[in-house]
């Protein structure tokens, strides 16, 4: 039977940061704070999320589709919405903001007193005329009468359409009064 | 062991000797030319075919006696795996679960539905603007190289040898540079986050609870709160303190509320003329704002409005962060997503 070996009874030990006299004495080590690498746990959390309902939503032409939401009703039909909406039907006409005159009483105010009150029109009608005036500029001579005709032409038709302001209007009525 | 365990309840009772003899009694031969006879014997492993009990076995058979037996409990018939707790490092014996794992704590299930908005994105809007942003360059062209937008050393010190370039004078960070749009790089939304700044926390708790209610039902993630940054003597606001909550949306989730912003919310805005132009941080990231009249249009608040104080209801920011490298891009996809813009650009 061999021998055993003397040095296997020594108490075989990892190498450890322990704390010796030595490093104590050391000014820049603390014996307060641990010597050895930490690797504390992390917690893992649990995601806190609402349920979210399935929910059919029809727009206001009819079409559906479904989404995810909180909300706990299973249908959602909307009254206003991109569908109807002028930004984004522009061609609509059945929603341009246009006046019903059934009685004629618009008519009638017009024809006293002329347009001069009415709202002013979106800048549909200055776009053409900013056109009109950068062709002029330029100097291609059939451009420029081409400017010049539509200048006119936009220019008498502003005069028909607005007729006598309303001011200038009711200052002729008060004058046949007074007449 | 797997023929005992496909073997019939009254058969597993049986002492195993027993079933030893059983199953050898039905000697099985695992050639092809048995196939032909008994085509469905490879399919299943029945114990309908054993042969039925015999009477001495019958009286043999007494399961209750093997449970009175037994010296020890046998597991419970669920046997619940419990995901680790804690993460303790790469070394440690015990794991956690990767996300993607059902059993996992910080599993998420889903998706569950593919949003209608995404989908148009994905067939339609990603395409397009592909296309539409087009711009060709004849095989050929030398490339335009970049100009070098960091300060170098002069060296006029033998240390600025291998020094990193300086960051330009006055700002830190470099602006993004925009690239064009490939088939790489398509511009799409990565997140939505929503701020709400409630200064009126400060006196009322009650009105951060609306708040985080509010956000949450409408975007159906838990926002999280946010605290004062500085001291403003004058409003009586104090460094540190609960004064807000934010909530970021990613994915499905993003698509979902952009679109309910879209097609819900912005028509039934009275006299909404579209997001200003002039928005976005010059690097692809597109910002507006809600009232609190407006945060009440989103169907979500509408259903129980019963639920908030009609005064502490708050108004929020939304930032709409893209992919894009400059604001003209992310516009570029917002629109085509359907969100109209008015006014001036800036950049």
């Amino acid at each position: 039977m061999p021998k055993l070996p003397t040095s296997g009874l020594q108490v075989l030990r990892r190498p450890t940061l322990n704390i010796t006299p030595s490093t104590v004495s050391s000014p820049s080590a603390s014996p307060l704070l641990p010597q050895t690498q930490l690797r504390h746990a992390t917690f893992i959390p649990r995601h806190r999320r609402p349920y979210k309902f399935t929910q059919l939503v029809q727009l206001s032409d009819g079409s559906t589709y479904t989404v995810r939401t909180t909300s706990p009703v299973a249908f959602h039909k909307s009254a206003k919405d991109t569908r109807n909406h002028i930004l984004w039907q522009p061609t609509d006409r059945s929603l341009r903001n246009v006046e019903v005159d059934e009685a004629g009483k618009l008519a009638a105010f017009r024809e006293r007193y002329g347009r001069g009150w009415d709202a002013e029109e979106p800048a549909a009608d200055a776009a053409p005329a900013e056109a009109a005036a950068e062709a002029k500029k330029e100097d291609d001579p059939f451009d420029s009468l081409v400017g010049l005709i539509s200048d006119f032409a936009a220019g008498t038709t502003n005069n028909t359409a607005g007729g006598l302001s309303a001011k200038e209007q009711a200052k002729k009525d008060k004058g046949g009064k007074k007449k | 062991m797997a023929s005992v365990r496909a073997l019939s309840r009254p058969t597993r009772g049986l002492p195993l000797s027993q079933i030893s003899r059983q199953t050898s009694a039905s000697v099985r031969r695992w050639a092809s030319s048995q196939a032909a006879e008994a085509p469905l014997e490879d399919l299943e492993d029945s114990a309908l075919g054993a042969p039925p009990l015999s009477e001495e076995e019958k009286k043999t058979f007494r399961p209750w006696k093997r449970q009175a037996d037994r010296k020890f409990a046998l597991p419970s018939g669920r046997y619940n795996y419990h995901a680790p707790k804690y993460d303790r490092g790469p070394l440690h014996p015990v794991q956690p679960l990767p996300s993607s794992e059902p059993t996992a704590r910080d599993f998420v299930p889903g998706p569950f539905n593919l949003p209608r908005l995404r989908q148009t994105y994905l067939s339609t809007v990603a395409s397009d603007i592909m296309t539409l942003t087009y711009s060709h360059i004849p095989p050929g062209t030398p490339k335009k190289e970049a100009p070098q937008r960091l300060r170098e050393w002069d060296d006029s010190s033998p240390y600025h040898k291998n020094r990193s370039l300086r960051a330009p004078r006055g700002a830190p960070v470099l602006p993004l540079i925009e690239r064009d749009i490939n088939f790489t790089n398509i511009p799409e939304i990565k997140e939505i986050t929503l701020a709400a700044y409630v200064p009126a926390a400060l006196q009322d708790m009650d009105n951060l609870l609306v708040a985080r209610a509010a956000l949450l039902a409408i975007t159906g993630v838990l926002p999280e709160m946010t605290k004062t940054k500085t001291n403003v003597q004058q409003w009586k606001i104090r460094a540190g303190e609960f004064a807000g909550c934010k909530v970021t949306m990613r994915g499905n989730e993003a698509y979902e509320f952009l679109d309910r912003c879209v097609n819900l919310v912005f028509p039934k805005i009275k006299d909404w003329r579209g997001i200003k132009a002039s928005t976005g941080d010059s690097s692809g990231n597109l910002a507006w704002g809600f009232t609190p009249e407006e945060l009440k249009l989103f169907p979500e608040m509408e259903v129980n409005m019963g639920m908030y104080p009609p005064k502490m209801v708050p108004g929020c920011r939304v930032y709409v962060k893209t992919t894009a490298t400059s604001d003209r891009q992310a516009r570029l996809l917002l629109q085509s997503m359907g969100l109209p813009f008015y006014g001036e650009v800036k950049n």
